[in-house]
């Protein structure tokens, strides 16, 4: 994938004309910035100051070793590009020079195309976007295409609290319309989400063990007191505006005193000038170069033109329409619409002066909170602990376990630029990350080990990672088995109209909710149906409503072009529908069809279809998921409440899933398309290469003799190879070796 | 048990039942339990009304008003109450029922009404408090194999802060069944079970060396699956095996089988039932749905009634009809009503609630509650008062914030004997 640079754009150009530069930067134009040109720091700074901080704390033990290469390459597939290695993966990077591979393979994967895919997620859940709010979806694509972009986290944040327009047309008004553009909890939201500390308790009183008082909380509120959200009735639109009244009034309501209203304040201190100098001016040096190489490469190219705009929409439409997702014509057509409706000088000037001003306050570099705040976030993400836990609870009586090496990392990322590959790269070369588990060590050592940093805790895998490595070891993305070998007679329902009829009233009137939609069977991609038998009256058609482990996945590209058309029908389309939403539309159906005085009849019809089973990315697709779906059940937040992170609990829905799911059960079958079939099946078959095929594409790694012949008696015990093999995998791909991180 | 606490698993439970826990053996239990509390009510079966069911056509009539409409009083069982014609079948089972004519709620619009009525809370920002189905799971210990709590043709509240375990398991269609209890397509329960074994082995030879309590706990939670699994209770969910003629007489339609699936839920164990069905919203045209609405709930709530008040189980299942607001007493030109909060009504049975009780009054055109206004967080703490719940109890949000399982609210007490 060709990674467009982000890099020295920033600086200079409003938000909009930075998109179509990045456009027009797509062709030709396009600087790639590799890992080498852009200087991406390792881990061995962060491995010498936490050494020397492990000293002074006196830790009494020795860290445990780092892990071996296999398990070292598991985990950083996992954690960079949200899925296990393949078989070609692993076999590639056995090739690699023992010396460097691994930081060969760490730059390889953070320019993989899926390594913006795993960490939308990641920014996705601390922003706490939703497809199904207001301009969501939208915010989702453009945190993906900065990810791609390589946007600085600094512009980033900044852009998602200053930012005012329309809920999806501009895609960073998600994050104020998640909240309902609601000032106190923006309030609340803002200082949790990008500084670590959380205020909301502040609003309603003095912070029971912080120091913040609740004049704190109203003066930070204050920067949103001008905010409204608008929603049209007519063309259903809602949007963000400003007001010249703020809703921020003190004192708060009930108490004494005439209420006035307050201007904003920033309750947080500013590191001191001395104290912030050295990383400061490395960021400021580091930009200036930055722009300079802008204006060079702007110099050198002819000015752009509408035409040069256009051509570049073209080569964004190849991309775009990869997969069956929508017609390239349909694309082609809105997004050169869309770029001559441009504005060039639109943008930032809609945004609120107190938002900006706050969007400024939140992200100047001599504020430590801000990048204290997302290192820390980082770091737990990637090593499974963070020095502040929760990791956004920071206080003067919960202070991190490491300071010097969180402000260390800290420093680092605000000298790279707010550069999150920098500083993933930084955690992941470290020995912190790279260490093994605390194997067999007593409850109490086990906890100062992996405190210590000396340890790293086990983890299970996110949902998201946890489905697409499913996937990824099944062969489940594209089809695996020979066409007509999957063939299955169904019922399929289907409603038809019966000749018009003018005995009853129009209007609403009662049907029964029998052929009510549920939300699950809305996320069903192709025809619902049931298999076997003839549904009984009393029983309805079996299986219609579980539909809870396919990811139907979302256009980022055409999310982000489009501002109405197919591609928001469809999201639409997946939205993860209230109770009300959907008895609203069922009524509304209803109505249209009774207006129109017809009568539906539902049909089942027989037919057979070939179901051979293929499964999207779960990385891209409309989030959170409903609420039973296999994310969700492995952890995956609504993303509504502050503070609630992912667990990693497990529970019996999880149980039953994984041991009779869909999911577990296609990706163990074996099919004629895998590399595996050759060694079941045949005249080359090879049980022990079979079988260490399996070890390698589920586990990462190769059976012991004791495995190899247990394997083995699976696969004997079995009606034929194939079978035993399937047997083999679903054991495999259920067992906790293959959920937890190495 | 805490259904956070994954750990505190219900093996320790069915350990004390010397693991002989079957579904059909839970009444003992159940016995054993009424004694340790004066509350009755063990139980309960929850039809939640979607979308605004009037009050007037419903619960609340108003003969010979302006604001009536269509339907005619009638009489009752009970003595001196008279409820809406759509209703023939119950009205000979109101005095086991009773009716709050008095709900005075705030909420005027869908989504805020009914994260009212189900949670006693109003919506906040940040901020989701738990369905009353969650605490009740929360609070009351399980019983047999089946989930605590489930829900039946649409969604239940979500458990938030209470965690996980208390989720609403979820049934889309009563009778239909979850493919998640039985082995994938193709897969003979033989070759099920020899995978499920050999499972087991690969987890415990992986957690032998590795002392870690998330394995543990895995472990524990494939374990309740399998059980479930293989649970002869399971049978509470099918339908396969009901008389035509009890169906015929709970009405034949998904909403008579939801309380049909209802009345074998609770008598296997099941904590909480909630029974969905929406299309109450009638803007226009309000009196034939109104019609078909009673032609469906009358018969399968009036059987339900009575045969859970013949076995006996009625006095341990508390058996309520919500809705998230009344209707406008003003009929429009539609020949609609619209939303209402001002004053609705509720309907309640068993669990301990004295049949034939109405508690408060409208005004006579059904507009306003003229005497005993009851809060919709009344309600709840209500339901509290019949489960032996403390409402007041505090629970921690994850940002630390203590939570009352209830948002305040008095009991309705002259409800109970």
């Amino acid at each position: 994938m060709q990674v467009r640079s982000y890099r020295g754009i920033a600086a200079c150009c409003p938000p909009m004309l930075m998109l179509l530069l990045t456009w027009a930067l797509a062709g030709p134009l396009a600087v790639r910035s590799d890992a080498a040109d852009a200087g991406r720091p390792d881990g061995e700074g962060v491995n010498r100051v936490l050494d020397a901080e492990n000293r002074e704390l006196g830790i009494p033990h020795q860290p445990q070793p780092l892990v071996n290469d296999l398990t070292f390459l598991r985990r950083i597939y996992i954690d960079l590009i949200g899925r296990i290695p393949t078989d070609a993966e692993i076999r590639a990077f056995a090739a690699l020079p023992k010396a460097t591979r691994r930081t060969t393979i760490v730059d390889r994967l953070i320019e993989h195309e899926r390594f913006a895919d795993t960490w939308t997620v990641f920014y996705a859940d601390m922003l706490r976007l939703r497809s199904n709010a207001d301009g969501g979806s939208a915010a989702i694509a453009l945190v993906h295409q900065a990810l791609e972009e390589e946007m600085p986290y600094d512009e980033l944040a900044r852009r998602m609290i200053a930012a005012s327009g329309k809920a999806g047309a501009t895609p960073e008004v998600g994050f104020i319309l998640g909240d309902n553009a609601d000032p106190m909890a923006l309030a609340g939201a803002t200082a949790q989400v990008f500084l670590g500390i959380r205020v909301a308790c502040a609003q309603c009183h003095d912070h029971p063990f912080d120091v913040w008082t609740q004049r704190d909380f109203y003066d930070l509120a204050a920067f949103f007191g001008k905010t409204r959200r608008v929603e049209t009735q007519f063309t259903n639109t809602v949007y963000t505006t400003e007001s010249s009244q703020t809703t921020v009034l003190w004192p708060p309501e009930g108490e004494p005193g005439e209420r006035q209203p307050l201007p904003p304040k920033f309750p947080f201190e500013m590191a001191s000038n001395s104290r912030a100098a050295a990383y400061v001016a490395r960021l400021e040096q580091l930009r200036s170069d930055q722009s300079e190489q802008l204006a060079a490469r702007e110099a050198a190219s002819t000015k752009s033109t509408v035409d040069d705009l256009l051509a570049a929409v073209d080569s964004k439409v190849q991309n775009a329409s990869r997969g069956q997702r929508l017609a390239p014509e349909g694309i082609a057509a809105e997004a050169k619409r869309d770029a001559r409706n441009l504005k060039v000088d639109a943008g930032m000037s809609g945004t609120s002066e107190l938002r900006a001003e706050l969007a400024r306050l939140v992200t100047d570099p001599k504020n430590r909170f801000f990048s204290r705040a997302f290192v820390n976030r980082v770091w737990a993400q990637l090593v499974g602990r963070g020095f502040v836990e929760p990791v956004d609870d920071f206080r003067d009586d919960n202070p991190p376990s490491h300071p010097q090496t969180l402000d260390y990392l800290a420093d680092e990322f605000v000298a790279h630029g707010y550069d999150l590959k920098s500083l993933v790269r930084m955690i992941v070369t470290s020995a912190p990350y790279q260490r093994a588990h605390a194997v067999g060590a007593d409850d109490v050592t086990q906890t100062e080990l992996e405190t210590a940093f000396l340890a790293t805790p086990m983890r299970r895998m996110m949902s998201e990672v946890l489905y697409d490595s499913i996937v990824t070891a099944g062969h489940l993305f594209a089809p695996k088995h020979a066409p007509g070998k999957n063939l299955k007679t169904v019922w399929q329902q289907s409603r038809i109209a019966k000749a018009p009829r003018d005995d009853r009233p129009t209007g609403s009137g009662a049907a029964d909710q029998e052929n009510a939609p549920t939300p699950l069977a809305q996320l069903g991609s192709g025809g619902e149906s049931s298999t076997e038998s003839m549904p009984a009256k009393n029983k309805g058609p079996r299986q219609a409503s579980y539909n809870l482990e396919s990811a139907i996945e979302l256009d980022f590209d055409s999310l982000l072009a489009a501002k109405k058309g197919q591609a928001e029908v469809m999201v639409d389309r997946m939205k993860v529908m209230s109770k009300e939403e959907l008895e609203a539309e069922r009524m509304q159906a209803q109505m249209q069809q009774e207006r129109r005085n017809v009568e539906f009849v539902d049909r089942f019809v027989r037919t057979t279809i070939d179901d051979n089973p293929q499964f999207g990315s779960s990385f891209r697709m409309a989030s959170p998921a409903p609420p039973e779906h296999f994310l969700r059940v492995f952890g995956q937040t609504d993303r509504t409440q502050l503070g609630n992170h992912r667990d990693q609990d497990p529970s019996m829905r999880q149980a039953l899933m994984m041991l009779n799911g869909r999911l577990t059960h296609e990706a163990s079958r074996v099919g004629e398309d895998e590399p595996i079939y050759g060694l079941v099946v045949g005249e080359k078959a090879n049980l022990r290469q079979a079988i260490q095929l399996a070890y390698r594409e589920i586990l990462t790694r190769h059976p012991s003799d004791d495995e190899f012949r247990e394997a083995a008696a699976i696969v004997g015990d079995a009606e034929n190879a194939p079978a035993g093999i399937a047997d083999l995998r679903w054991i495999l791909l259920n067992c906790n070796e293959f959920r937890f991180l190495p | 048990m805490h259904c956070s606490e994954y750990q505190i698993s219900r093996r320790s439970l069915l350990g004390a039942a010397s693991g002989t826990f079957l579904g059909f053996q839970v009444r003992h239990l159940l016995a054993l339990e009424g004694t340790s509390h004066p509350s009755q009510a063990e139980h309960v079966i929850l039809f939640w009304n979607g979308g605004g069911m009037s009050h007037i056509d419903t619960w609340d009539p108003k003969p010979g008003r302006p604001t009536q409409g269509e339907f005619e009083a009638i009489e009752t069982s009970a003595p001196g109450i008279r409820i809406s014609e759509i209703f023939p079948n119950l009205a000979q089972q109101m005095h086991h029922a009773a009716l709050i004519r008095s709900i005075a709620g705030t909420q005027g619009a869908h989504g805020r009404a009914t994260y009212n009525l189900q949670t006693s809370y109003n919506q906040s920002a940040n901020l989701i408090h738990p369905g009353f189905g969650s605490v009740v799971v929360h609070e009351k210990e399980s019983l047999g194999d089946l989930p605590a709590y489930v829900s039946i043709s649409g969604r239940a509240p979500r458990s938030s802060y209470l965690g996980q375990r208390c989720e609403a398991y979820f049934v889309g269609n009563p009778g239909e069944r979850d493919p998640y209890l039985a082995f994938p397509e193709g897969i003979t329960r033989e070759r099920g079970n020899k995978r499920l074994e050999r499972l087991a082995k690969f987890n415990g030879r992986f957690a032998n060396n590795r002392n870690d309590d998330k394995l543990q706990a895995t472990a524990t939670s494939i374990d309740d699956a399998v059980r479930l699994m293989r649970s002869p209770a399971l049978k509470a969910f099918e339908l396969d095996k009901v008389p035509t003629s009890t169906l015929n007489r709970y009405g034949d339609t998904p909403f008579g089988r939801g309380a049909i699936l209802a009345k074998q839920l609770v008598e296997t164990g099941v904590r909480f039932v909630q029974v969905n069905r929406g299309g109450f919203d009638t803007h226009s045209n309000n009196f034939p749905a109104m019609r078909n609405h009673g032609s469906v709930m009358d018969p399968a709530l009036a059987s339900l009634i009575e045969d859970l008040a013949d076995s006996g189980m009625l006095e341990k299942t508390l058996v309520v009809m919500l809705s998230e607001f009344g209707r406008t007493p003003r009929i429009n030109d539609n020949a609609g009503r619209d939303h209402y909060p001002s004053v609705f009504s509720g309907f309640l049975a068993g669990g301990g609630v004295r049949g034939g009780t109405v508690i408060g009054s409208s005004d006579e055109n059904g507009e306003k509650p003229k005497d005993r206004p009851v809060q919709v967080a009344d309600l709840h703490a209500t339901f509290c008062h019949a489960l032996g719940i403390d409402g007041n109890k505090e629970v921690m949000t994850p940002l630390l914030r203590p939570m009352k399982l209830v948002d305040n609210g008095e009991p309705v007490r002259e409800l109970f004997a």
